[in-house]
């Protein structure tokens, strides 16, 4: 057979066996898999390529150096000296106000000049087409972000003051460079001139600030500053180059594509089976063709050719609309996730489709090929003796190919060997618990035979008979159940936590960067207006240095290191009364006499990370200066209690002399949020943190990040249909056959029906019930251990997941049996 | 054309191996046609296959118009099958996912004859069948199909025609068209013939007669 022969025979069989049908659930098997990898592909191939390509213009400079306090001016000349271009800025969390509403802000001053890479981008209104915008605001203006807007309900030419300062909004600022590595940054944006700072009195001492130098220029000199500058920074300086900044943003992709990635290849390997299924019917209903195309005088590898064609062009078109279908999902993730994201996706690349066409090839070949490549086996004598079939696939080229196929896309999505190793160990694990539970299951349904009507027999007996099915469908709908059940089990449960932790009166709000001179004032402030505050705390800025005299980084384990402890300034603190849901678990607190002493209360987590004990000495650095107290005590804080709270604390007269700010917590009902305005008029220079509102943000991204999960959950469930629909078809000319027998015995449309309705009921049921115990057990594991909830029977899943299941399963398995009552019986009898 | 000799076929079943056939000597010669016959179950189904170089024998040689088939393996004996031999069978194995015309044209195509197309539709007229060339098996009757399948082993002018019970599916008038149909493409292109088959009429038509006895060949008869 020569080439061009092979290729038309194979189009127009393979047009042939679409039209009739006999290859929907492979093809759209293929389709779903693709769709599934390359929805995640396009998402994280444009959010990856729009962090790439824009690295240094999204950092705004080549190199950036961040410090709570201004650096000696002496780094800044030797950078201009290196050839280096520089701009500061500064960043700090302020109130805005405006009329009566006010917003907690991350703001951003500026110098000419910012940002030195990349561009601001600016609109002239809320959601108005952006541009780029070479400038920055002018002294007396501000660039603000379309969130801060609508929640100040501000526009455009409107007035807000960050402080004592009053600004006006010039522009909506849609894109800001430096604003990497918090992608889901909490407070919106605002932009102004550093000119304006002092005049806004802010900036206090023992603020919270961030001083920012930007720096650009050429590779080399940048290279060379770093290294100029390196031995010279401290603890509390931190170097931003382009690869930290694309690490930060960087690592929360890769875990939400490995995390999203595992949720896909159970989509995948659902649909992997589905295609084998499909692939073992499509080969047997090949046999009579194949053995007299032999017996025409085909050989071995005309067959083999015949075959591989139909299947590489069908990889490949199925493929197509998958990735068609995942581009329209990826659309639909984005936009679930619009508010949250760090930046503008890029446009779309090809890289996607081609790994999407790949990933369709690939699960084809290695759950479709081995059942196909029996065709080329069939013995010619077929012809003469019907019974004779190629000798079935060698087991361990049927599953070794399966799993060569799962584990090369896992790779992708893991890029370790270890990982794709556990995962895959972990999964064949559950499939295996949850397919044997599936099966016992299955056995004590067997068990009610006797006892149910005619139709519920005719069904449990299906099931039975052909339980190898039954398990692998009750798996697939049991896995997809179960891991949307267990997302909307922890949603649900983690904000009723959440909701029920905070008691009513528990302060919702903190005053923080309050100045010495203020604090009474600020008392007297709250008590006119009957508002308990807890006590006003002290805040000195300070680093734990050396633990016993030896530097902290080496004092500590190895996993202690990069503690977050050891990274930044920590609240250093002072009082006489133990806050009263401490506990000093050992030690003693403070004696009279103590005042002056140096010594200090540690937090116990804190204690234990680090490993400090009672009788340690810890050294300190505020500012330029050092000193040491020993550890007189370890205490239990209760962080949830939403008061100040400290890891350090010490007797009065120990860090009193430091430039310490102080701060309060206090409770506020939503209706008296106006006295907050009052506030803030009064002493511009402090914060308040409506923890109210930052626990409602938190809340939505927790509920749209979940929501993204179980978008990505229906592709599972999407997969779990096609292996439905591939063992139907698979059982279908049995079923066809027997129907017409029934049939012929007198049985009537109506009672084949509910024996369809029956099993399918059945089944879809069995698959919750395994899902409601896989969930159950899954939930007590993550509530126990992980997020140390108190845990419920969760008996509402026990209702649902079954009831889910029998609807759906039941409904889509009667739909997909309808055939057996359409065709005539004599038709049938008579073809066989 | 076809000759066998100390042909064998032993297979193994349950009971311990089993000769289905066994020293079968014969000649069968250039545009001979010839009947092998015997009661259900006597070895024909297997001796034709052995013949047509389907099956491999277990002992003794087959030659197929001097191809020696059982030296050469399944996709030589697939080449030969391809130049040399039509098939008829009982059950009418047309390929389901081809109109009666791919059907008849498949063997051309597979060999890259010339003029595939009007070749095949210049046979499905000769056996009556011009007006279906469209049609799938399914939407021909049992008849049809089987003379599609003629048209199909005639199209590549094969040397030898081998037919299993061609007409055993059929009742006996379109047994007759068949098999009128059948001898008369065999005549018209000197082929030779060799049908297994039940039907006395069938038989009685071959100018010779192989008798089949628990896999032996019994002393043949002429045809009367
Ligand atoms: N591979 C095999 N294994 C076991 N038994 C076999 C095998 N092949 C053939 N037989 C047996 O050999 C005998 C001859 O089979 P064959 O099909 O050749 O008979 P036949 O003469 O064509 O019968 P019929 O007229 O019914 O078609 C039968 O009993 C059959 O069951
Ligand atoms: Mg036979």
């Amino acid at each position: 057979m020569n080439q061009a022969t092979r290729w038309r025979l194979a189009m127009r069989l393979l047009a042939r066996d679409w039209r009739a049908g006999e290859l929907r659930i492979l093809g759209a098997a293929i389709i779903i898999a693709v769709a599934a990898s390359t929805a995640i592909g396009f998402f994280t191939d444009r959010l990856g390529r729009g962090m790439v390509n824009q690295s240094a213009d999204f950092l705004g400079a080549d190199l950036v150096l961040e410090s709570p306090r201004p650096v000696a001016l002496a780094w800044l000349d030797e950078a201009r000296q290196t050839g280096l271009v520089t701009s500061e800025a500064l960043k700090f969390s302020s109130v805005v106000v405006a009329g009566e509403r006010l917003q907690l802000a991350g703001v951003r001053a500026v110098t000419d000049g910012f940002p030195l890479r990349g561009r601001l981008r600016t609109a002239a209104g809320p959601f108005q087409t952006d541009a780029e915008d070479s400038g920055i605001p002018a002294s007396g203006e501000a660039w603000a972000a379309p969130r801060l807007l609508t929640r100040l309900g501000l526009n455009r030419g409107d007035t807000l003051s960050v402080g004592e300062q009053e600004l006006v909004i010039r522009k909506v600022l849609t894109f800001e460079p430096g604003q990497a590595g918090s992608p889901f940054g909490v407070a919106p944006r605002l932009l102004m001139n550093l000119a304006d700072v002092s005049a806004t009195g802010v900036v206090q001492p023992g603020s919270r600030l961030t001083y920012q130098y930007l720096f650009a220029g050429t590779e080399r000199d940048i290279a060379r500053y770093r290294d100029w500058l390196k031995s010279r920074l401290g603890p509390s300086h931190r170097l931003v180059g382009v690869q930290e900044g694309r690490r930060a943003v960087g690592t929360a992709l890769e875990r939400a594509e490995r995390f999203l990635g595992l949720a896909i290849m159970a989509a995948i390997v659902l649909a992997g089976v589905a295609i084998a299924m499909a692939a073992r019917r499509y080969s047997e209903r090949h046999f009579d063709m194949s053995a007299m195309l032999r017996c025409l005088g085909a050989s071995q590898r005309d067959l083999l050719a015949l075959y591989l064609a139909q299947l590489l062009v069908l990889g490949l078109l199925a493929s197509a609309v998958g990735c068609l279908l995942g581009w329209l999902a990826q659309l639909g993730l984005l936009a679930l996730l619009a508010e949250l994201l760090p930046m503008a996706p890029s446009a779309t690349s090809a890289w996607p489709v081609l790994a999407g066409l790949l990933t369709g090839l690939v699960v084809l070949a290695g759950f479709a090929l081995p059942p196909v490549l029996r065709l080329k086996r069939v013995p010619p004598l077929r012809v003469l003796r019907r019974e004779l079939s190629p000798l079935p696939g060698n087991a361990w080229l049927v599953y070794g190919s399966a799993i060569a196929a799962v584990v090369l896309l896992m790779w992708r999505y893991t890029d370790s060997a270890k990982l794709t190793l556990a995962v895959l160990a972990g999964g064949a694990a559950a499939g295996a618990v949850l397919g044997l539970l599936g099966f016992i299951l299955l056995a004590l349904g067997r068990r009610l035979h006797g006892r149910v009507g005619v139709s519920w027999r005719f069904g449990l007996n299906n099931l039975w008979r052909r339980r190898h099915t039954s398990v692998s469908q009750i798996l697939a709908f049991g896995l997809a159940l179960m891991a949307m059940a267990v997302i909307a089990l922890v949603r649900s449960d983690l904000l009723a936590t959440w909701q029920s932790q905070l008691p009513v009166d528990v302060p919702n709000h903190f005053a923080i960067n309050i100045l010495p001179d203020q604090v009474e004032a600020v008392h007297g402030f709250m008590a006119a207006r009957k508002v308990p505050t807890t006590q006003i705390y002290p805040m000195v800025r300070g680093r734990l240095v050396t633990i016993n005299d030896a530097p902290v980084r080496q004092a500590v384990t190895k996993e202690a290191q990069s503690d977050n402890a050891l990274n930044r300034e920590l609240n250093l603190t002072w009082t006489t009364e133990l806050q009263e849901d401490n506990r000093i678990i050992s030690g003693r607190w403070w004696r009279v006499g103590d005042s002056g002493r140096p010594l200090v209360s540690v937090e116990s987590k804190l204690a234990e990370r680090l490993g400090i004990e009672v009788d340690d000495y810890l050294g300190f650095t505020v500012g330029d200066e050092a000193f040491s107290a020993r550890v007189a005590s370890i205490r239990t804080v209760q962080w949830d209690s939403f008061r100040p709270n400290f890891y350090m604390v010490f007797p009065p007269g120990v860090i009193e002399h430091f430039a310490a700010t102080y701060m309060t917590s206090f409770h506020l009902p939503p209706g008296d949020k106006p006295m907050l305005m009052e506030l803030v008029r009064h002493y511009p220079a402090i914060t308040v943190l409506e923890m109210d509102l930052i626990l409602a943000q938190v809340e939505r991204i927790f509920r749209q990040v979940t929501l993204v999960v179980e978008y990505v959950l229906l592709f599972v469930l999407l997969a779990g249909f096609a292996v439905l629909f591939a063992a139907l078809q698979a059982s279908l000319d049995e079923r066809l056959y027997e129907g017409a027998l029934l049939r012929a015995l007198g049985a009537s449309r109506r009672q084949l029906r509910s024996g369809h309705l029956a099993e399918f009921i059945t089944l879809g049921a069995l698959a919750g019930l395994v899902a409601a115990i896989g969930t159950e057990c899954l939930a007590w594991v993550l509530y126990s251990q992980v997020l140390h909830f108190d845990y419920q029977f969760k008996w509402p899943v026990w209702i649902a997941a079954p009831l889910l299941g029998a609807v759906l399963i039941g409904a889509a398995g009667y739909r997909g049996t309808r055939p057996v009552v359409e065709r005539s019986p004599v038709l049938l009898l008579r073809e066989r | 054309m076809v000759a066998a000799s100390g042909l064998g076929k032993r297979v193994d079943t349950a009971a311990g191996p089993l000769d289905i056939l066994a020293d079968i000597d014969l000649q069968i010669h250039t545009g001979e046609a010839v009947a092998v016959v015997g009661v259900s179950g006597s070895g024909k189904s297997t001796l034709l296959g052995l013949l047509a170089g389907l099956d491999l024998p277990s002992s003794g040689d087959v030659w197929l118009a001097n191809h020696h088939m059982n030296v050469l393996d399944e996709d030589g004996r697939a080449q030969v099958r391809g130049q040399l031999v039509g098939f008829v069978f009982q059950s009418f194995q047309l390929l389901p996912g081809l109109t009666a015309l791919e059907n008849v044209m498949l063997p051309l195509e597979l060999a890259a004859a010339p003029g595939p197309r009007a070749q095949a539709m210049q046979l499905l007229e000769r056996v009556g069948l011009a007006g279906r060339l469209t049609h799938y098996p399914k939407q021909l009757s049992g008849g049809e199909q089987q003379r599609v399948a003629i048209a199909r082993a005639f199209s590549m002018r094969p040397a030898i025609l081998f037919a299993d019970e061609p007409t055993g599916n059929l009742d006996s008038s379109t047994g007759e068209t068949v098999i009128e149909l059948l001898f008369e493409l065999n005549r018209e292109q000197h082929a030779t013939l060799v049908l297994v088959t039940h039907d006395e009429a069938l038989a009685a038509r071959c100018e010779r007669h192989i008798r089949l006895e628990a896999g032996r060949t019994v002393p043949a008869s002429a045809a009367p």
